[in-house]
């Protein structure tokens, strides 16, 4: 009889150790052609498609929705039907490190929102959720009654031996929260029950001081939900860049009228150039002349990075995601729009692969099309900078004495402070401020 | 300008009883009607229709007589004793109010009312007298619901609404209903009893539409088969031509002819003349007044209840909305109108329903458990000789919560009554079972019906299904 073959877990890019199967697309039995999508994984980075090398019938899944197993891992079996399929256990996840001790973030990362990226964290969230009695050091009676009354015995101080709670405690528990005085419908406290909440946590209030059903419905929608893992990666990021960092904000006004004005004679004539285009191309330029803006630091040590790697951030419906164009110093304005066009879309598509949402030395930030005066980002790990563009809007602004009406767009440069001084961060923006007015630059150019 | 800290606008089953819940609570209270104290429900609705109904179902139920050993010979008809009849209980119930309303101390104003502003009522009394303005601190709007009678209808005194069918003189020989809700139904039902041959033409594709399939298919069998109630379902009526001996129309591809033609497609809202915008409101979808969950419309000091805000357009709930807007009207703490709203129709047989159907938690998605007790089953149903119906409680799988019932039967307008209280008090079906019910009588039938739901049912045997 014929072996089946093994189905593994991909690696997808340098970093990723590994993967949570998130859905199959094809259950046991099924007919799988080459190149057809298998399963969808998620890394701490992204959710991909994974796509089959084999041709042949799904004989087994070893590896269910929602397991986590390292990268090569055996997932399953296709073959054809009656093969025999070799005896493997499931592959069960690697160890973590412990939360906290991660140590300094790591060079490649999947970028938050304005594009911050760290490993993900392990802790699951569980504050306000009861945790279930069997962790705590309660007497059987004890736990019958807390179960009865739908309470949460958690923070009852036990008198037992060792803090032990005991059914006593329990009862002048009740008795302190003024349980007697609880009046909850029937069907509320079945519900509460079967959804392992405290009652004396839920606030009655549609009803006079009466818990009623939809007041438990309430307290279920506003239990604290874990975080998706991308969601955490982001909150992680955040806040390791925004704690450990000492940010320095600035902030220029550009006149983007005669820009704007090239823009749509451009585009007339089918050259579809977008304004990140520009400031893209505006920023690389002025990146090469202030190199320590293209740089990083430990704290220790000052890296400088000889070419550009441009994080361009990207807002989806689950989170942030940064693109990185790789040696972006080394396009064209023509090459940069096709390229950036790409990964957005790939990005959008959910089909970036994590070394294309690593490495890059400066990210942009552009809610210019999100109607907003002017915001600051939080700096990528791993950069100095990062600038957030907010949108062109008709201004006054004086102009050869007298008052007239211009395109502005607002510009803030977040930076390293440790490595970026003021005077280099204001003249780093002004270089950029001062390209994207210089109409006779972008003329030569396109 | 008299001055008023609150003024209600109709004296109907919402707006009388707002009036006295707000004098209860020390307000100053005016109410303003143009037409009959206890509106709709007391004149020309609910009461009067009972009053007939009551008759009817009694010459029916002599008719069947025989089955308990009483022989009754030449049943007759008086319908003028009949209107009689009818007449002095609405006087008696009108009077009643009248009587509640002085005891109160609350002053009637006879007239059209209209906002003059927020704060300002105009009472348009008789022709050619001047309107008097009331200075009102609060205003409820209660000015109820009509018939709606489709343009395309002649206008003709052949062609009549409910009202006007309770002020007939004589019965008709023949009476096509058009629309089979719970108003047509009611009447093309009492109607038949009283031995006029009766049609039903529903648009949709079955009458009672609200109700679920089982409880609908036991009202409609009663109907068709019993009452020799013709019902046409699926087809619209159309050319409808009112002669001197009669109305004619045509139902698809059928000609259909009777004495009368009696409208009862739904109710609209009466706004008409209220002046809404002088208080910076307007009537929303379909004519009614907008309101929150505590009755109040967006302008501060106006409160709407009743049908002129849509919702379930029946008395109780008018009145139960009115009690609430008095009470929010006159400060205290803020209460929400109450969501659970029993609904119950006067046919052969009678049905009630609460809470949540079959139909909607399978259009909600709920997991339901679903328990039923028949009447035939029940010894007092027996013993009356009247076993026809069911019982059919719906209740949250999880949690066993009451969640709705439907009853279908005789007295199932008063058996609904144990049911609200379950639903309305969150109940699980457990306690309802467990509380001991009077042996014998109807109310046992939500007992057994509970005992189902679990399928620990003592005078049913197990469904085979179960294992």
């Amino acid at each position: 009889m014929p072996e089946a073959q093994s189905i593994q877990m991909p690696k997808f890019g340098q970093t990723v150790e590994e993967s949570t199967v998130v859905a199959w697309r094809k259950k046991e039995g099924d007919q799988v052609a080459k190149g057809e999508v298998l399963f969808e994984i998620e890394t701490d980075k992204a959710t991909l498609e994974v796509e089959s090398f084999l041709e042949g019938t799904l004989l087994k899944i070893l590896v269910k929705e929602g397991q986590t197993v390292p990268v090569q891992s055996v997932v399953g079996f296709i073959g054809k039907p009656g093969d025999s399929v070799p005896e493997v256990k499931a592959p069960v996840a690697a160890p973590k490190p412990a939360v906290g001790s991660a140590g300094p973030p790591k060079q490649a990362s999947v970028p938050g929102p304005t594009g911050v990226g760290l490993s993900a964290p392990s802790a699951a969230v569980s504050a306000g959720v009861p945790a279930p009695p069997g962790r705590l050091k309660i007497s059987p009676r004890a736990a019958r009654l807390a179960k009865e009354k739908v309470i949460d015995p958690s923070g009852i101080s036990g008198s037992g031996p060792g803090g032990r709670i005991v059914e006593k405690d329990v009862i002048s528990y009740l008795a302190s929260r003024g349980y007697d005085r609880l009046r909850i419908t029937l069907a509320a406290r079945n519900l509460a029950a079967a959804q392992h909440l405290d009652v004396l946590a839920i606030a009655g209030s549609r009803s006079g001081s009466r818990i009623t059903v939809a007041d438990v419905r309430t307290a279920m929608a506003e239990r604290p939900k874990a975080m998706s893992k991308m969601r955490k990666v982001i909150a992680q990021r955040l806040t390791h860049s925004f704690t450990t960092t000492p940010h320095i904000f600035v902030t220029v006004s550009t006149d983007m009228t005669e820009l704007m004005g090239l823009r749509v004679k451009l585009k007339k004539k089918g050259v579809p150039y977008t304004v990140t285009d520009f400031i893209v191309k505006a920023v690389i330029m002025s990146l090469k002349e202030f190199p320590g803006v293209n740089s990083s630091t430990d704290g220790e040590s000052v890296r400088w990075r000889a070419n550009v790697h441009m994080g361009v951030a990207t807002s989806l419906e689950e989170g942030l995601v940064v693109p990185v164009v790789r040696l972006a110093d080394d396009m064209t304005i023509a090459e940069l729009h096709d390229r950036i066009v790409e990964v957005v879309r790939k990005a959008r598509e959910g089909k970036l692969l994590p070394d294309e949402m690593s490495g890059s030395t400066f990210t942009i930030s552009n809610m210019g099309m999100m109607n907003v005066e002017n915001f600051s980002a939080i700096i990528n790990p791993g950069e100095s900078a990062i600038l957030a563009v907010a949108s062109t809007t008709s201004a006054p602004v004086v102009r050869d004495g007298k008052i007239v009406v211009r395109s502005i767009m607002k510009m803030t440069l977040s930076a390293d402070h440790r490595i970026v001084d003021g005077a280099m961060a204001a003249g780093f923006v002004n270089a950029i401020k001062n390209r994207l007015e210089d109409i006779g630059l972008w003329k030569s150019m396109t | 300008m008299e001055k008023y800290d609150v003024v209600v606008i109709g004296a109907g089953p919402g707006g009388y009883p707002a009036g006295i819940r707000a004098s209860q609570l020390g307000a100053r209270v005016a109410i303003v009607e143009k037409e009959e104290l206890g509106g709709t429900c007391l004149n020309w609705g609910c009461i009067p229709t009972k009053t007939w109904i009551a008759a009817a179902g009694l010459s029916a139920e002599l008719a069947d007589a025989q089955a308990l050993g009483i022989v009754v010979k030449d049943v007759r008809v008086d319908f003028a004793a009949m209107a009689m009849h009818k007449n002095d209980v609405v006087d008696t119930l009108r009077n009643g109010v009248n009587q509640l309303l002085k005891a109160n101390g609350i002053v009637l104003y006879n007239g059209a009312g209209s906002f003059k502003d927020r704060n300002r009522i105009s009472v348009k009394g008789k022709a050619g007298s001047a309107p008097v303005v009331l200075g009102a601190e609060r205003t409820i709007i209660a000015t109820g619901s009509k018939s709606a009678v489709p343009a395309f209808l002649p206008r003709h005194k052949r062609v009549i609404d409910s009202r006007a069918f309770l002020e007939l003189k004589k019965l008709p020989r023949s009476l096509m209903v058009m629309g089979g809700g719970y108003i047509g139904c009611e009447l093309a039902c009492l109607a038949a009893q009283l031995g006029v041959e009766v049609t039903i033409v529903e648009l949709l594709e079955d009458i009672l539409v609200q109700l679920d399939g089982d409880v609908r298919r036991e009202v409609r069998s009663h109907m068709e088969k019993k009452l020799k109630i013709r019902i046409l379902t699926g087809n619209a009526i159309e050319d409808v031509k009112c002669g001197d001996k009669g109305v004619a129309a045509k139902v698809g591809k059928e000609s259909i002819k009777a004495d009368l033609l009696l409208v009862s497609v739904g109710r609209q809202p009466v706004t008409v003349g209220l002046e809404l915008k002088n208080a910076g409101l307007s009537a929303g979808d379909r004519g009614f007044v907008g309101v929150d969950d505590h009755c109040r419309t967006a302008a501060a000091p106006v409160y709407a209840v009743g049908d002129v805000i849509g919702g379930m357009m029946l008395a109780h709930a008018a009145t139960s909305e009115g009690i609430i807007a008095a009470e929010n009207a006159c400060g205290g703490k803020l209460r929400r109108s109450e969501s659970i709203v029993p609904a119950v129709i006067f046919t052969a047989p009678e049905a009630a329903t609460v809470g949540v159907s079959e139909a909607d938690a399978k259009r909600d998605g709920l997991k339901v458990s679903i328990g039923k007790f028949p009447y035939r089953a029940l010894g007092r149903a027996l013993a009356v000789a009247r076993t026809e119906g069911f019982v059919k409680l719906i209740a949250d799988a999880e949690t066993d919560q009451v969640l709705g019932a439907a009853v279908v039967g005789v007295h199932a307008t008063d058996l609904i009554a144990e049911a609200a209280i379950a639903v309305r008090n969150e109940m699980t079906v457990e306690e309802l079972g467990r509380t001991i019910h009077a042996h014998p009588t109807f109310g046992e039938l939500w007992m057994e019906a509970a005992h189902a739901v679990h399928g620990t049912a003592v005078h049913a045997a197990p469904s085979r299904r179960r294992k």
